[in-house]
């Protein structure tokens, strides 16, 4: 009898603390993974695959669910908002974490959220159409001389990168805002507009369009020959795609998630999709490394803003 | 040439195939059918079925779905006045009061026809045009977008309603709604008053479904309430095999309207963004202009539906054009494909045809056998629906209210787009009372984004060179057609015994 009444009274308290009760068998039902932008795109193609690598190596379930609008902002904002135990994540590049909370008004912010594990690295660019003639970053400048280039970017903190690189160089660009690369491309291509902001769409057209110039830390996987952002002016766009907590995780629960992203990260699915069919490198990078990193990119791209904004 | 679409046709005939064709057509049609729910939708619910799958068949499934999805748009929009998505709006122009007169099933076989016939013109066209296109495309730029958005709405402006001024109206409120959310530019938030859910500005199917179909719905409710409406509709239906029947030459004595709605809709659904229900009104609007009786159309003409079915139906096949010369998605149906392609392996892009072309022909090879499977399927469900036609109103209504909002819930699993539907129901209820066509407000908002970004971009464009701007043929041919439909409007509205457009 009284065994019973003290089972009862296990159950009900361990129903009411989910979180700590049931933490040694994490996870216990389906895992949330958030992926703030429209199905179809690159970062959600990864994220499902992702999803899938890791709902087998933690022995669970994972769902993407998609948050698509402002920029990746309306997503991101809401994981930032969900409960810290462990079942709802978010794949994000990092500059959707970091760059709004420097230069906009939301909700959260680099602190609102645990980096778990750094899985791949975008390949954002500078990049004209074959037809324009404008084949290296010195033919850009110097086209840029003889008249005025337009360019398109696809949201702020290309615009601001792009414009960060014009103040540098004494040059005044004008800036045309697409929607992405969709949009973009025909324009490139159709010599609407002179040159263009990618952020990794141009390796699926690279036999039509001239890579000028990375922006990110390192050389572009594949145009490795092209010069960087960082080597020019010694700051460069965060690249990192990141699964992401909201801040405050469990001890216990965060050591298994970074132990089963890099498992995840690792898996011949994910670094297939990436180095064969995607064309950006996959990465594994946690710990105190990645915090360490997106502290460093978190103050650079302060920097930017503050030359940019003025 | 030959050899590859044979072998295409082999692969795409294998019964797996088929199933798989099939089962994308039904669910596309049942998900369709229900209010609220969309082929979008019906796409992005059901592509991790398509995980196991082999890539033609999942590809095929998809599309199955996309057309099976469009088509079965038009129940609803004829039975309940209340079309499943903004692309079967102008259906529920002439199909509800066909269906009112007792035809619905007579209207259900148009629309169904038309969608397929024109789905398989399309479908050709695309097999012919996907390689030369790319050049075309090219041609259309920010100045060209905007010259070709101006004249679809001086064109939408003068069918719609019961003035052109009221529509014209309407349409600019559409547009103006269409700004809240982040400038375009300057990325700065207009109109949100700091809620994080305006930063992109309302949502098109919450908004859509909202002033289009709950609207509707609500007023049908309040109509037999007040006892304004009698709940005669099941009783009108025939019974007569006379009055169900629709025979082919009837049909196709609509040809030059089931021609000229493929046409248009394949043309438009070969630019990157315009979308199926521009196809639809442009095709509508075509058809009435050309008509011999202009004034039968919304009150129940065939040729009303037609005209839209044949257009929005257009749209799937050659929406795959852009998707697939440039690996640019023409709407978020073709987005969410080439979401799936990558998944399998394909990564799409101009090179596509040449690196995977055993795919993409066995891809064009399905789809034309798809519209046979979809000729069959939705022939058989067209006797399903129509017994919903004998149930009362005030049955079939409340699930209807509950559709509309589990259908804005689902995608998303936001009670604020639940809110933004609610709050435009009462908007289109008003505007109906007011004699405003809603129908413009919710195109105008529709294509009011892009609207304003092409505008934006070639005033961007306009720094760098101002005159070569303006030098664009495509551009200037689209903004005389714009200026000679306002004049036309304009004059015609000065005869002094006008009957109403």
């Amino acid at each position: 009898m009284l065994s019973k009444i003290v089972k009862a009274a296990c159950t009900v308290a361990a129903l009411a603390v989910p979180g700590m009760a049931f933490a040694a068998d994490y996870p216990t039902k389906p895992i949330t993974l958030i992926v703030p932008y429209q199905a179809g795109g690159s970062v959600e193609t990864m994220g499902r695959v992702f999803a899938d690598e890791l709902g087998s190596a933690l022995g669970g379930k994972v769902l993407v669910k998609t948050q698509p609008g402002a920029g990746g902002k309306i997503g991101t904002t809401a994981a930032s908002k969900a409960g810290a135990d462990g079942y709802t994540l978010l794949f994000a590049p990092d500059s959707t974490v970091l760059w709004p909370p420097i230069a906009e008004d939301v909700d959260y912010s680099l602190e609102s959220f645990t980096p778990i594990a750094r899985v791949a690295m975008l390949q954002m660019a500078i990049v004209t159409s074959k037809g324009s003639g404008i084949e290296t970053y010195e033919d850009l400048l110097a086209a840029s001389r003889e008249g005025k280039l337009s360019y398109a970017d696809q949201n702020a903190i290309s615009r601001a990168f792009v414009n960060y690189i014009g103040k540098q160089e004494g040059l005044d660009w004008v800036a045309v805002p697409t929607k992405g690369g969709g949009e973009m491309v025909p324009f490139l291509l159709g010599g609407k507009i002179d040159f263009a902001w990618s952020g990794g769409v141009h390796n699926r057209y690279l036999d039509q369009m001239n890579v000028v110039l990375g922006m990110i830390d390192a050389p572009l996987q594949r145009s490795p020959d092209v010069p960087t952002i960082q080597d020019k002016f010694g700051v460069a766009m965060p690249a990192g795609a990141t699964i992401w907590a909201p801040a405050g995780l469990p001890e216990d629960i965060l050591s298994q998630l970074v132990e089963a992203s890099l498992t995840a990260a690792g898996s011949e699915a994910f670094t297939s999709l990436l180095n064969d069919k995607l064309g950006m490198p996959p990465a594994a990078v946690s710990g105190e490394e990645l915090t360490n990193a997106l502290a460093e990119i978190d103050s650079g791209l302060a920097k930017v803003y503050e030359t940019t904004s003025q | 040439m030959i050899e590859v679409f044979l072998h295409a046709f082999a692969a795409a005939l294998d019964p797996m195939n088929l199933v798989f064709i099939a089962l994308g057509i039904t669910l596309g049609i049942v998900i369709g059918v229900l209010p609220g729910l969309g082929s979008v939708t019906a796409m992005a619910v059901l592509i991790p079925l398509t995980f196991y799958m082999s890539p033609l068949a999942a590809i095929a499934f998809l599309v199955g779905v996309n057309k099976g999805g469009t088509s079965g748009g038009a129940i609803p929009a004829i039975l309940l006045n209340s079309p499943g998505s903004p692309e079967a709006a102008t259906t529920a122009w002439d199909g509800y009061p066909m269906a009112r007169r007792g035809e619905a099933f007579r209207a259900m076989k148009f629309a169904l026809f038309s969608s397929i016939t024109g789905d398989t013109i399309s479908d050709i066209l695309l097999v012919i045009l996907v390689v030369p296109f790319a050049a075309f495309a090219l041609q259309f730029g920010p100045v060209e977008y905007t010259a070709v958005l101006l004249f679809s709405f001086a064109l939408i402006a003068g069918i719609a309603g019961d003035s052109p001024l009221k529509s014209g109206m309407a349409i600019f409120i559409g547009i103006f709604l269409a700004t809240v959310g982040l400038d375009p530019v300057s990325s700065t938030p207009r109109l949100t008053f700091g809620r994080i859910e305006l930063y992109d500005g309302f949502s098109l199917s919450a908004l859509a479904i909202g002033a289009l179909a709950l609207g509707s719905v609500v007023m049908q409710v309040s109509d037999l309430a007040t006892g304004r409406a009698a709940d005669d509709f099941a009783a009108n239906q025939a019974e007569t095999k006379e009055g169900r029947r629709l025979s082919a030459r009837e049909f196709f004595s609509y040809w030059r309207t089931l021609l000229r709605g493929a046409l248009t809709g394949s043309l438009v659904g070969m630019l990157p963004g315009l979308g199926v229900t521009l196809a639809s009104f442009l095709s509508y609007s075509a058809a009435k202009r050309a008509s011999k009786t202009p004034e039968a159309f919304g009150k129940g003409t065939p040729d009303g539906i037609v005209a839209t079915e044949s257009a929005n139906s257009a749209v799937v096949g050659s929406n795959l054009v852009p998707t697939i010369a440039l690996g640019i998605p023409g709407n978020i149906a073709a987005a969410l494909l080439i979401g799936a392609l990558v998944m399998h392996g394909v990564v799409p892009g101009p090179f596509m045809l040449t690196m995977h072309g055993e795919l993409i022909y066995g891809l064009f090879a399905s789809m034309i056998i798809a519209n046979l499977i979809h000729l069959i399927i939705g022939r058989a469900g067209l006797s399903l629906w129509v017994q919903f036609a004998r149930i009362p109103r005030r049955l079939i209504l409340p699930p209807v209210l509950m559709f509309s909002i589990f259908g804005i819930y689902l995608p998303t699993q936001s009670l604020w787009d639940v809110g933004v539907m609610l709050a435009f129901a009462g908007l289109g209820i008003l505007f109906s009372r007011a004699g405003i066509s809603v129908v413009c407000t919710v195109i105008g908002f529709l294509l009011g984004e892009m609207f304003e970004t092409s505008l934006r971009q070639s005033l961007q464009l306009y720094q760098v060179d101002g005159f070569s701007v303006l030098a664009s043929p495509v551009a200037a041919i689209f903004l005389l057609l714009a200026i000679a439909v306002v004049f036309r409007a304009i004059w015609r509205g000065r005869k002094p015994q006008e009957t109403p457009a």
